[in-house]
Order: C-alpha cells, then structure tokens, then sequence
C-alpha cells in the first residue's frame, strides 16, 4: 500500500518517540548500562546462568561489582518511592555466585586486525578498555606498575569487602583472550611513554590516582603519620602495616572509612573518623559509615584538623569546630570555630583526604586531565585517558565506562571513524519513562545482606557480605516492579494481541508488513491516547491506512466480515426505513 | 404546516432496538417542547468507520438535504456517535444530545423517583465516543438519581471510560477480539445489571455476559427489579422489522 508523505511523518515520530523500548530507570542511570531488568527477571525465573550471561555480555566483572558497585542505579529504582529500591548490586552478586563457571565464557574473538594497543594501568579502566579491544580483534599490552592486577579494586578497596580470589579469577578472561600483562612495568621507570606512543597503534592512559592528598598541619612531620593511600596499598599487598593502639584517620569519605575499618583489623582498638562536613553531608555512603560505626569506629563529624601534637611521634590530635565547608558560591572554603577545640589521644594520624594522579612520567605538554570528554581522546591523537587519571575520583562502574568508551574510541580511530558521532546515551543518562505507581502495589520488604558476625571480623580480612542464598535472591528479584512504558498495550486488548508496541507495529507498518485485519480491530476508543505519555492519536492513524485500504480496494473495505455492512447501509437508507417528520405542533413563541 | 424548529434523530441502532422508546422520546419532547419533528435516516457513519470516506459524504448529504427540508436548526439526538457525526458534519445546526437537554427540561411525568423501590443496583456504562463530554455524563447521572436507582460506577469509567467493544466496526471484521473487549468490559463491574445510553452498546454488554438495559428502558418502561426479565439479543431479521415499526410509531406520532 502506499502510504502519504504526511502519514508516514507522522508514523516516523510514533516510531522515534514511543517510549516502549526506553531503558527502565534502574538500566538508564547505570554507567555500563546493564540490562537490570533482564537479569532481575531472570533471577526471579531461577535462570541464574542466563542472568549471569547477560550481565556478562556487558562486562566481565559481575563478582566485582556484585560487591563494590557503588549502585547509582538503586538511587534510581522506582520501588524506592514504595519502601526501598531493589537491592541490585547484591543480585549481581548472587548471579555471579551461583553461575559463574570459566569453563563457559565466551573466548571468541573477531578476526585479528593486527593493531597493538598499549594499556597503562590494570585498575577496572584499563582492564574493561583491554578486554573490549582484545574482543574487536586488537592485541593489547597491559604495563602495570605493581606486581598485581586490580588497581583500587585491589590495592585501595580491602578484601574484606572484595577478596583477591575474585579479582584473581574475573581478570583472568584478559589472559585467555589473549591480552599481555606486564607487571611489576612502571610506565616513566622501567618503560618510556614517548616509546609506547610511537610503537604502538595507540595508548590508553589508566593510571588511577594513587597520590595522598596531605594537608599543611602543623606536626605533620611527626613519627605515626601515615597517608591512607599509602596504608591501604600495603594491606592491600599484604605487606605488613604497623599501626598503634589508638588512631586517628581524616576525612569523611568511603576511603577514611576503608582505612579505619582496616586499622581496627590489623590491632587498632579505638579509631576515630573526623571530618569537616556535616553528619548527613559526609561524602562516604550512608552504608559505610553505618558498616564501620558497626565496628566501633567513632565518628566526629563537623571537626577540622588544628594540630598534631607530639614530641617526634605523633600522642595526640587536636580538631577545632567547622562551621562551613563550602561558602555561598559553592566553592570550598572552609570556616572554622578557633575556641571550639577538643584533642583526641593518638598513636597514629592517618590523612584519608584524597588521592591525586601521578602522570609525570607523560612529558610536559601532554596534559591528560584535557582529554575530550565524549571521546577520551587526548591532544595527540593516538594517546586516549580514562577512569580515575583524569581529574575526578571516580566508582569503579564509571571507571569501566570509561574502559568502554576509550575502547569504543580507539577502535574507531583505528578504522578511521568518526569518533563523535552518536555517542550521547553512552554512559548514564535520564530515562524518560514516566511510570506511575499505583497505590495497589503491596509492600515488599528489602532483603538485608547477611554480614559475618563482627567477633569473627577481628584481626582478618574476611569477607564481610555473605551474599544472598536462593530463597533471599527470589524474594528480592519478585520485588522489581518491571518498570516500562506500554501503557497503550496494558490498556488495549488489540494492541496487545498483534504488537509488541507501537513502534514495533509502526516499524511493520512502514514496510508493508502488516495484515490488513489489524487496522480494522481498531476501536477508535482513544484508550491508548489517555494511558500514552506522549498523547499519540495511534486511531487517527489506523483510521488513515483504513483510508488507504478502502481506496485502493475500489472503495470497498478489504475485509470479508464488512459485506454485510454494505447491504445494512443500503437498507438504511431505502425510502422503506426511513422518514421525515415535520413538527405538528407550534412552538410557544411568547 | 407548523415550523419544525428542532428534529430528534433517534439513530439506527435505536430503532432496531426498540421502536417503543423511540415513541415515547417524541411524545415527551413534543410535549416539552413544541416544534420538534423527526427523521429516521441513517448518517452514514459505518461506511466513515470503514474508511470509505466518498460513500460516507453521500450518504451524509442526503441526511442533512431532510434536515434542510424541514428548516431545523437544532439536532436533538440519543446516540453518542450521532452527536460526534452530526456535529462535525452539520455546521449550520446545533447537535444537543438527549442527555444534557432532560436535566433542563425536567424528567417526563410519572418518572420521577418511580425505582426508589427497586433492589438492584445499575453499573453505569460510558459511551466511549463522548468521553469528553462531561454535561452528557452527569445527564445521565442525574436521569438515574430523579428514577431513584442505585449505581455502581467501575473502575474505568466517564473520560476514561473503555470501549465496550463494538467501536470501530470491529464487530464484523474480527469478532473474536471484540468479544474479548466486550468480556473484559463486562467484568469491571460487581453488579450483574448495567445501564448504557447507546443501543449498540447494550448489545456488546449483553454479549459480555451481563443483564444490560438502555436508559430509555428505564425511564419509558417498567421499574426494573431482579425479578425483571432483561432484554436479549436480537436477530438482524427482527432488527430490521424494529426499525420499519419505528418509521410507522413515528408516522403516527407526528401526524
Ligand atoms: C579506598 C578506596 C575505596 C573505594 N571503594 C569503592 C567502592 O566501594 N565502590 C566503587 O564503586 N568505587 C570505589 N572506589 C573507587 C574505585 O576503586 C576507583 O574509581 C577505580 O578503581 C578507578 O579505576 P582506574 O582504573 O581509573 O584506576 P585504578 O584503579 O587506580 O588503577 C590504576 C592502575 O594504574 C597503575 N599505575 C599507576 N601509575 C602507573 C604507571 N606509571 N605505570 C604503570 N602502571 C601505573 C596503578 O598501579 C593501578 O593499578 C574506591 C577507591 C578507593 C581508593
Ligand atoms: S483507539 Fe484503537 S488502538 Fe487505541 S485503545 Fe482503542 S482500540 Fe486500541
Ligand atoms: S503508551 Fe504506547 S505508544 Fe505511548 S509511548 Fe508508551 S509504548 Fe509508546
């Protein structure tokens, strides 16, 4: 049939706008953009392999995250309107658990292309760029200066949160893929980066940020101050960390709370946080700092740092009262109650302020930090940067993403491709849903997280989340509300019986693919316009191809079941049921 | 002869229905309001539901030439897709529905609070065609109360009323999904006793299992009670006969 210009405008903007394949909050606001929905689902239907394959078909850290995924897409979850979002890290966790096997990943690979790509950095950016280059066929060399893989997930996060074993054994797809690591290869000591710029195809640049932030405090240069960065390496190496009965850590974010959980693992007994910000504007999540209170850590929000006091090692730390952090513009500028002060006894002083990146090993006039922000791409147009390196600390799921989009990058610049082009939904972004809830939704309780019971957390590196059994994961799964749009499909019979949506059906519409039968089962009840976010008047359409049909059939309705309707209409109007009565009777006309 | 300054059209699916009701209306808007004559014809509507857009505008012009002999200018109607038809295709009348001209005119004699009696309770079904049309949907809210009738509203109901099923001609051309429409329409409602304002209407409620009556029923016929014998579904051949008996109920009523 052929369809009208205006007809087929129309349709097109039913096709680009029906919101019926729009990710679901959850999926939108994830930085790898993972099917949550899918694998929830799955979960709930005991199909935990399938779950886990297609989280995999994303990334190939699920044990990783399932741990330490920082879940901006629990903010999200619409069931956090009803009583708590999904628990989504913890399913992943649970997928990863029940399912993951090595013997079933997928090994393959496309064709090789010949190009060599140097990744500096085995943190979780460089890692997910290696692993998606090596799948498009390129071979990468990973350089990375420590003598183990993981980055932060390694040397910065504990292993009670996340054992090495499951870093170990998710990072192994790189070696069988075929990926080189170098370790213990320091990029700037041991390798020179104008070499790999010039040896290799192209260079991406994920060095973390491993540098402590130190402050000027005066007694700074005692013996017993320590920088969190550095303390948390070594635990992370296992190398031995010595540390005293009573100790002090600085700052407010997950990191202090990493570092002070670790201190009362390896023999500290009274630990003490303090940070400028706020109890509720402390930049840790609310769950680590319940984690750690948990473990008796004590919190002092609201403090600032005044001195260190001591003769050569560090016996005390005195805080004076913060009354601001940011002033009105926003900008950093903390103020201070110089008569409010109070001093702690301590044996160390542990500065957990910030780390900031070491790239000196890059020359001068390569600034990193000035990558392009859609493409990773630096000034020289083979060296790309990501994850933590270039400029904000990032959570590791942003760092992966940014391992995806440098990957995604450098093979476009290695096909000589546009690398700009339809890159917006990369990365988080805005769903467009509109799901209203409906008061009906009965309330289902969040399944907490078993956790190790904290006697047997002393003096060890145990994991502390015990993941869920299969009971807590199916009770979990049944929760998600399975948010998406097709409001017009859950308020019309038809649509439903011959659609999947109606961008789907308008797809077909287009291309001649749809049986004739379907426009005529139209209602023309304008249903699904009420229940539509975007008000389409999908009738008016139906009605058109109605039109189109009609016409092309010689005026006659292609459908077998209307002949009758043409002999009723004849009748109706034969002079034998029809009439026309004039009034017999005045209308008052005072 | 006497000026005709209105003209009810009762619509097909009226007629056929039941040429009593038909009687009445024009006896009581007679009686009302002197001036009002009438026209059985059809509008034309189905062929415009299938798209045949040239048969349609024929047929539509023979309707209005009658309109135009008699000299109305006013279009009283009882059938939801007469009013939206004849409203868009009659520029030069008014189109009042049945609906919102009795609260103003007042129920007919006898009727009022005649059902206060009754033990039923009447789900109210909207016609989809004037979703939009609030007057007409608090007309017959008003009609049920004056009878003295219990109602049940569902949950879809009004603006967001859902289609009972025979919209869009889907009757014929796939009748096994129009069943479904009807059956899911159908079960909305506690009650087994619905009322509708559309004869077509009726019939797709009746299809969907349920006791349905016309509003008409109602107001010209019995006080309906559980006891009552409801309507049932009528054959073409019967509809047909309905609709020539109305023509001679109409001749005889305006003569
Ligand atoms: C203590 C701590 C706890 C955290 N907790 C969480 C959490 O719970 N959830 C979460 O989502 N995120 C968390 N994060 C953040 C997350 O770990 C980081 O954002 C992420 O690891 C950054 O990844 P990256 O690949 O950019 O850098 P990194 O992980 O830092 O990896 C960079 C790698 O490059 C190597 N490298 C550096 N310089 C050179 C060189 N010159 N030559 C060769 N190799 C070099 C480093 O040794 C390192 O292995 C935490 C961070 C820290 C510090
Ligand atoms: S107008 Fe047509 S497509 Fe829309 S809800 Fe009604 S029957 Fe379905
Ligand atoms: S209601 Fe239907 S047509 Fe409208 S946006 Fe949603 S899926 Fe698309």
């Amino acid at each position: 049939m052929q369809l009208s210009e205006n007809l087929v405008r129309e349709i097109n903007e039913i096709i680009n706008d029906c919101l019926a394949d729009e990710s679901p909050y959850c999926q939108s606001r994830c930085p790898l953009n993972i099917d949550v929905q899918g694998y929830v689902t799955l979960i709930g239907e005991g199909k935990y392999r399938q779950a886990l394959e297609l989280i995999r078909k994303t990334i190939p850290f699920p044990g990783i995250l399932g741990r330490v995924c920082a879940h901006p897409c629990e903010e999200e979850c619409k069931r956090g309107e009803i009583e708590a979002a999904l628990s989504i890290k913890n399913l992943k966790r649970f997928a990863a658990d029940m399912a993951d096997d090595p013997e079933k990943w997928d090994l393959s690979r496309a064709p090789e292309t010949g190009k060599k790509i140097a990744i500096i950095g085995a943190g979780p950016a460089g890692a997910t760029a290696a692993y998606d280059l090596q799948k498009k066929g390129h071979q990468v060399e990973i350089f990375e200066s420590l003598p183990v893989v993981g980055g932060m997930l390694r040397v910065g996060i504990p292993a009670y949160r996340l054992p090495e074993t499951v870093i170990d054994r998710e990072y192994s797809i790189l070696e069988k893929l075929g990926v080189n690591i170098h370790l213990n290869k320091e990029v700037g000591k041991d390798i020179d980066f104008e070499a790999l710029k010039n040896d290799y195809d192209a260079v991406f640049v994920a060095v973390g940020a491993h540098d402590a932030v130190m402050i000027p405090v005066e007694g700074s240069d005692l013996e017993g101050v320590l920088e969190g960065a550095d303390f948390l390496r070594k635990a992370g190496l296992n190398q031995e960390v010595k540390i005293g009965k009573k100790v002090v850590v600085i700052g407010g974010g997950n990191v202090a709370m990493d570092v002070a959980r670790t201190a009362w693992r390896v023999g500290a007994e009274e630990i003490h946080v303090a940070c400028l910000e706020c109890r509720n504007e402390m930049p840790a999540h609310s769950w680590e700092v319940e984690d750690a209170e948990e473990e008796g850590i004590i919190m002092h929000p609201g403090w600032g740092p005044q001195k260190i006091g001591g003769n050569k090692k560090v016996e005390s730390m005195t805080f004076k009262e913060c009354t601001q952090v940011f002033d009105e513009a926003g900008n950093f500028n903390p103020d201070y109650c110089e008569d409010n002060l109070k001093t702690i006894e301590a044996d160390n002083v542990i500065f957990a302020i910030g780390q900031r990146a070491d790239t000196s090993f890059m020359n001068e006039q390569l600034n990193i930090k000035e990558v392009d922000q859609l493409t990773l791409q630096s000034e020289v147009e083979n060296v790309f940067g990501g994850g933590d390196c270039i400029g904000k600390p990032l959570l590791a799921v942003e760092a992966m993403s940014h391992g995806k989009k440098a990957a995604e990058s450098i093979d476009r610049y290695l096909n000589s491709k546009e690398l700009t082009e339809n890159r917006e939904e990369e990365g988080a972004y805005e769903s467009k849903l509109q799901k209203e809830l409906t008061r009906e939704e009965p309330v289902r309780r969040r399944i907490d997280m078993r956790m190790l019971n904290l006697e047997e957390r002393k003096n060890n590196f145990k994991e502390v989340e015990l993941g869920f059994n299969t009971a807590e994961a199916m009770g979990e799964a049944l929760r998600c509300l399975e948010c998406e749009c097709k409001e017009c499909i859950k308020e019309c019979i038809m649509l439903d019986e011959y659609s999947d949506s109606p961008k789907e059906l308008f797809e077909r519409v287009k291309k001649d693919e749809v049986d004739p039968l379907v426009y005529f089962s139209c209602n023309m009840c304008s249903q699904c316009t009420i229940a539509c976010p975007n008000d389409f008047e999908i009738k008016d359409k139906f009605m058109q191809l109605r039109k189109i049909l009609v016409k092309e059939n010689n005026g006659e309705s292609p459908i077998k079941g209307h002949n009758a309707i043409k002999w009723h209409q004849r009748l109706g109007f034969s002079k034998l049921f029809t009439t026309t009565r004039a009034a017999v009777d005045e209308e008052d006309t005072k | 002869m006497a000026k005709t300054k209105r003209v009810f059209i009762p619509g097909c699916s009226l007629s056929s229905y039941r040429p009593e009701l038909v009687e009445e209306v024009i006896k009581y808007l007679k009686n009302k309001l002197p001036g009002t004559g009438a026209i059985l014809k059809c509008c034309g509507k189905p062929t415009k539901a299938l798209g045949q857009y040239d048969k349609f505008k024929e047929r539509y012009a023979g309707l209005q030439s009658e309109i135009d002999k008699l000299g109305a200018d006013e279009i009283i109607v009882a059938c939801q897709s007469c009013y939206l038809t004849m409203s868009a295709n009659s520029p030069e009348q008014k189109v009042t529905s049945l609906w919102e001209l009795m609260p103003e005119i007042g129920m007919p004699e006898g009727t009022a609070a005649k059902a206060e009696k009754s033990d039923l309770t009447i789900g109210v079904h909207d016609s989809c065609s004037t979703r939009d049309r609030e007057d007409i949907h608090n007309g017959i809210r008003w009609i049920l109360d004056q009878l003295g009738y219990n109602t049940e509203e569902p949950p879809h109901t009004k603006e967001n009323t859902r289609c009972c099923g025979f919209g869009g001609m889907v009757v014929p051309a796939n009748p096994d999904l129009a069943q479904k429409v009807m059956d899911r329409r159908t079960g909305e409602f506690e009650t087994e006793h619905l009322v509708t304002y559309c004869a077509a209407c009726r019939e797709s409620m009746t299809k969907g299992g349920k006791k349905a009556v016309h509003i008409l029923d109602l107001i010209f016929g019995p006080v309906w009670t559980s006891e009552s014998e409801f309507p049932g579904l009528g054959t073409p051949i019967e509809s047909w006969v309905n609709r020539y008996k109305t023509k001679k109920k109409m001749q005889k009523v305006l003569s």
